[in-house]
């Protein structure tokens, strides 16, 4: 045990440190906007966006196959999107996702890489529903819920 | 059971080549892991003599940290193909190489999913058992904030089996819920774990046979806005046959297994607070038991996820003459910091703190002491 007691004290500094670190992240949300097909008509309130974002909400009323787009990872409007509809940062929807995928329960919502590319997507498919910073909204789209 | 494999991998084998009409999509998840022990100590089955501390962090595996720098304990890659064969049909497999087979890949996991309705699923083929909350998903480090599912509770020579799941999702009030029944077998023919048992404790075999049969239970999960609980009870049979380097093979005296487990996390504000509880029988004659639990806390900001965690295992017997509490006893307190650096990675680092409170004069108390570092890097693709 007297070997053991200087080294431990080690790898305590080293996560006294990190903790450290832990107070400088502050990050701004851009306003976000989620937009489907300007021909659905379904209705979701933020409960069931979110439910559909986290996999757990998979049909429209009318039977019809949900399909949730995201934007590409690292993208701001991501991570705006996951702290203010569903509340968690990026890493901890991805940690989520990861689970599901590689138990064979679900999978991820596809990446889009842009929003002019989400914005086209989804003015061509009537089942798709995505999110784009509030400002690239355009007419060729419905916006159902702005965060 | 060869025969089911055989079969899994012929179907595979038939929607392989056309998988140019199907939809095929590459995923993969990979943790590299490096750790040390800290210090010697007096080796529990050696009287008199000292040993490198050891922290068994993969017990199926047999994959241990010493004082030496290790890379192969805990690393491994894995990559999915998920086969889309349309009409709801789907193939999965996962080729998974782990440090401690020498990142020789392997199909751990390959099963086909039938989407019967909205509420209905079935998966057939060899999947995790899913035993702990963690089970099903131990080796996706970047599914969790820690650098392991507590590696004192997830000490089973068995983690996967070949079987057949019926999945049922359904609403209840606000809550989704999801109720899995299972049923499968798992013959573990020259079972790592077991030989490296039967080693430490100066046996000379030269395979040990671990078969549990008729695995048969069920999961419900209840998720909520912010917390997710989960019930598992299963029982199974439990045969093991030892052999000798002669060839003599000798049977352990069969008995019944029942798992029972209760965990989940709740989120309230920036904390994560996780939790396990789980309670192993055997219907042998001493009358076995095996209590443990595991609690942690993990606070949530910005990329960055400090945590404290807490595992306890015990083993007990309640039916021998005097029924003893003292057999394998220990716990493990562990904290470190998951850095979520990277969309698709994070960065952790972990001090486990691992005591054994076993009585040496039984023999149970092997594992020993031990303080260990480890870190690593967790990603998904």
């Amino acid at each position: 045990m007297e070997k053991i007691h200087p080294l431990k004290s080690k790898p305590a500094l080293f996560i006294g440190l990190l903790l450290a670190c832990l107070f400088i992240s502050n990050i701004a949300f851009a306003e976000i906007a989620v937009i489907v097909h300007p021909d659905n008509s379904a209705s979701l309130d933020k409960k069931a966006i979110k439910k559909i974002f986290m996999g757990k909400k998979k049909k429209y009323d009318n039977g019809n196959v949900i399909l949730p787009m995201n934007a590409s990872k690292g993208a701001a409007s991501r991570d705006s999107f996951n702290k203010l509809a569903i509340g968690r940062t990026t890493a901890q929807v991805n940690a989520y996702w990861s689970k599901l995928v590689f138990t064979g329960k679900g999978t991820m919502p596809r990446e889009l890489t842009s929003d002019a590319e989400i914005i086209a997507t989804v003015s061509a498919n009537k089942d798709a529903i995505s999110y784009v910073d509030a400002s690239a909204v355009t007419d060729a789209v419905k916006v159902i819920a702005t965060y | 059971m060869k025969l089911f494999k055989v079969l899994t991998m012929l179907i595979a084998t038939i929607i392989l080549p056309h998988s140019a009409l199907a939809d095929v999509a590459f995923s993969g998840y990979g943790s590299i892991v490096a750790g040390k022990t800290f210090g010697r100590i007096d080796d529990p089955l050696n009287p008199g003599q000292k040993r490198d501390e050891i922290l068994t962090a993969d017990f199926y595996d047999v994959g241990q940290y010493d004082n030496d720098i290790k890379f192969t304990p805990e690393s491994v890659f894995a990559l999915q193909a998920l086969v889309d064969l349309g009409h709801d049909l789907k193939f999965t497999a996962q080729l998974v190489a782990k440090g401690t087979d020498d990142f020789e890949p392997e199909f751990d996991w390959y099963y086909l999913t039938y989407q019967v309705n909205d509420s209905w699923s079935v998966m057939a083929g060899r999947r995790n058992i899913p035993m702990y909350y963690y089970s099903e998903f131990s080796e996706v480090g970047y599914a969790y904030p820690w650098m392991r599912p507590p590696s004192n509770l997830y000490w089973w020579q068995i983690t996967q089996f070949n079987g057949f799941h019926a999945n049922y999702d359904f609403e209840l009030g606000d809550y989704s819920n999801n109720l899995t029944f299972f049923y499968g077998n798992e013959n573990s023919y020259d079972n790592k774990e077991m030989l490296f048992y039967d080693e430490l404790f100066g046996g000379n075999a030269r395979s040990v046979d671990e078969f549990w049969s008729d695995i048969l239970g069920f999961n419900w999960n209840i998720t909520g806005d912010n917390f997710e609980v989960r019930f598992v009870y299963f029982q199974n049979d439990r045969d093991r046959t030892t052999t000798a380097q002669d060839g003599t093979e000798t049977d352990s005296v069969p008995f019944d297994q029942q798992f029972l487990g209760f965990g989940g996390y709740v989120n309230f504000n920036q904390f994560s607070f996780l939790f396990d509880w789980n309670h192993v029988e055997y219907d042998d004659d001493v009358g076995t038991e095996y209590p443990t639990y595991l609690v942690s806390l993990v606070y949530n900001i910005g990329d960055f996820q400090p945590y404290i965690t807490y595992s306890k295992a015990d083993h007990e017997r309640t039916k021998t003459a005097a029924a003893t509490k003292d057999l394998e006893e220990h716990y493990i307190l562990g904290y470190g910091v998951r850095y979520n650096f990277h969309p698709s990675a994070a960065f952790k680092i972990q001090f486990d703190k691992f005591e054994e409170q076993g009585e040496a004069s039984t023999g149970w108390a092997y594992h020993g002491d031990s303080r260990t570092l480890t870190l690593g890097i967790d990603f998904i693709f």
